[in-house]
């Protein structure tokens, strides 16, 4: 509710010390304009050789100093910005600390839960499938949310071991549905394969499975449906190819489509508890589209309405 | 309290595992459970199951645990709520706390402690429902009765007494009325006043909040025009202050 004092502070600080500057520069101009009328008046009065004092150009001084001050004055908004900047990142940082413990937290209590029941009770064979498979699920998602970590470590310094392949994109999604399916159990998914088409492209296929992967999980975690869909298509467009995966989700704000791609970036507050997850699914998928010399694009009529991201990647006959 | 049933237990959790994990064994234990997997829906099951524990998670989607806890609160203040969340911070505790949870524990947290101070919970809200109405009615007397300015408010009979006489407060009049009353200088976003005072958010708009600040100043100000206890704040929501001079800090 009470707004933090950094962001009042840092602006007074940026609007007093441009009006410190500005005023300096009226002092310097007034005073020099001051010391050399009285200069000439004393010249004039003893008939001194004028060439001997007065040799520059009272504009070129005035304009040399206003272009000095004007260079200080930029150079401290820039300082201004970029601390903005870097207070932001902070923030969103301290909020991914707490929402990521929440999302490492959730499968180690699940686990634990788990564990301790059965010490503590002989379970029917019925019931120890069911858990162990609950179980099982939560270490996917811990090691997941692992990898998500390293993998950004990964990609932001650029220093992915793998070499780029080339393979048949549909194919590629195809293989990995198919390869994810029990994670995708009570959805339906539909790929829509090009007719007597082959996309090949170069990718590196470890992340590019990421990239489904948050993909995928994006469309049915925010998803309110009984029956969550995606339907992926294939479309060409001049020299570029098009992946479209549409959804039937929550659908995006139109303020947000831009920002979800940041760095920490979720949708929700993280002080009402309705932001989760790590903000990093996305930042993920469009670095990774960069990497692939692509983009990745947000489509949305706004809340409910569905989603649809495209894939974009530069390619030709 | 259903004492010849098993005790009701209600866990409102939005992980299924967890939920699921806490309901067998609860239910090992002799509890009848019911999951919740939404702050909505929290809401309604405790209005309709009217269990006799509440186990709540901080997190969750629709609104969050300690908006549903205050809602609760607002009508209820003896049922036990335990917090079981993986905010682990004494911030996030003594808010809990001071919002009426009668205990906290941080995930991941040990199943025997859990089942104990659940048992506890239990055990001691049934003892204290045993005990004689008349005693109870003499600790209820301070949370039913408020009075500021030359107001009177009683929420054991609904009514107020104001300047226009004695009015005759609607149940959601009362439970707004009751959150306001309870926290004297504190700014209340309208946002939040939805979420606490009726327990959801879809299909009703921030008006409505406004329309029943309109109806307080019209019972309790003496110029409703100019109000000294219901403020507004600009861009933010209400403030209720007990004693008009206190704005002046």
């Amino acid at each position: 509710m009470n707004r933090p004092n950094w962001l009042i502070h840092p602006v007074f600080i940026l609007v007093s010390s441009i009006l410190a500057l500005v005023l300096s520069l009226f002092l310097y101009i007034y005073w020099y304009i001051e010391i050399s009328s009285g200069l000439r008046s004393i010249i004039d009065r003893f008939n001194l050789d004028t060439g001997q004092f007065l040799t520059s150009q009272t504009w070129v001084v005035i304009l040399v100093l206003t272009v000095l001050v004007g260079v200080i004055i930029m150079g401290i908004f820039i300082i201004f910005v970029y601390n903005l900047k870097t207070l932001r990142l902070y923030r969103l940082q301290h909020n991914f600390i707490n929402n990521f413990t929440h999302e490492l937290k959730t499968p180690v209590t699940s686990l634990k839960l788990y564990l301790e029941t059965f010490l503590k009770y002989e379970l029917s064979r019925d019931d120890q499938l069911k858990y162990t498979h609950y179980m099982l699920a939560d270490t996917a998602r811990l090691s997941n949310d692992i990898n998500r970590i390293l993998n950004l470590a990964q990609i932001e310094s650029k220093s992915y071991a793998e070499a780029f392949n080339l393979q048949n994109l549909p194919e590629a999604i195809e293989q990995f549905y198919h390869s994810n399916s029990h994670l995708f159990r009570d959805c339906d998914i539909k790929i829509h394969l090009p007719h007597n088409r082959a996309y090949f492209y170069r990718i590196i296929p470890s992340m590019f499975e990421m990239l489904l992967m948050n993909l995928f999980t994006n469309a049915l975690k925010y998803n309110d449906a009984a029956v969550p869909r995606i339907e992926i298509s294939f479309h060409e467009k001049r020299k570029k190819m098009v992946i479209r995966f549409k959804d039937n989700g929550i659908g995006i704000a139109k303020a947000e489509l831009k920002k979800i791609f940041k760095k920490f970036y979720q949708v929700g507050r993280s002080d009402d508890m309705s932001a989760k997850g790590s903000g990093l699914g996305l930042y993920l998928v469009d670095h990774i589209a960069k990497i692939h010399k692509g983009k990745i694009i947000a489509q949305s009529d706004g809340i409910g309405q569905g989603a649809v991201f495209c894939l974009i990647l530069p390619w030709r006959h | 309290m259903n004492s010849d049933l098993k005790p009701r237990i209600l866990v409102i959790e939005d992980d299924l595992h967890i939920a699921e994990g806490l309901k067998l064994n609860l239910a090992l234990q002799g509890y009848d459970v019911k999951i919740a997997q939404n702050g909505p829906a929290g809401i309604q099951m405790w209005r309709e199951w009217r269990p006799d524990l509440i186990v709540l998670d901080i997190m969750l989607p629709g609104i969050d645990g300690l908006s549903i806890l205050r809602n609760i609160r607002l009508e209820d203040e003896k049922i036990p709520i335990l917090i079981l969340s993986a905010k682990a911070t004494t911030d996030y505790k003594v808010k809990g706390l001071s919002y009426g949870v009668d205990d906290y524990l941080t995930k991941p947290f040990s199943l025997e402690e859990f089942l104990l101070r659940v048992d506890r919970l239990v055990k001691r809200a049934s003892w204290s429902n045993s005990e004689s109405d008349l005693a109870q009615g003499i600790n209820a007397e301070e949370t039913e009765r408020f009075s500021f300015g030359n107001n009177q408010v009683d929420f054991k009979t609904m009514t107020a007494d104001c300047k226009s006489g004695q009015v005759r407060l609607t149940e959601q009049e009362a439970k707004l009325l009751k959150l306001f009353l309870l926290n004297p200088g504190q700014p209340l976003s309208r946002e939040k006043l939805l979420q606490i005072g009726w327990g959801y958010t879809k299909g009703t708009t921030t008006r409505t909040v406004d329309n029943f600040i309109v109806r307080f100043r019209k019972y309790f100000e003496d110029n409703p025009k100019n109000p000294s206890y219901f403020v507004s704040i600009r861009s933010i929501g209400y403030i209720f202050y007990a004693d008009p001079d206190d704005k002046a800090e």
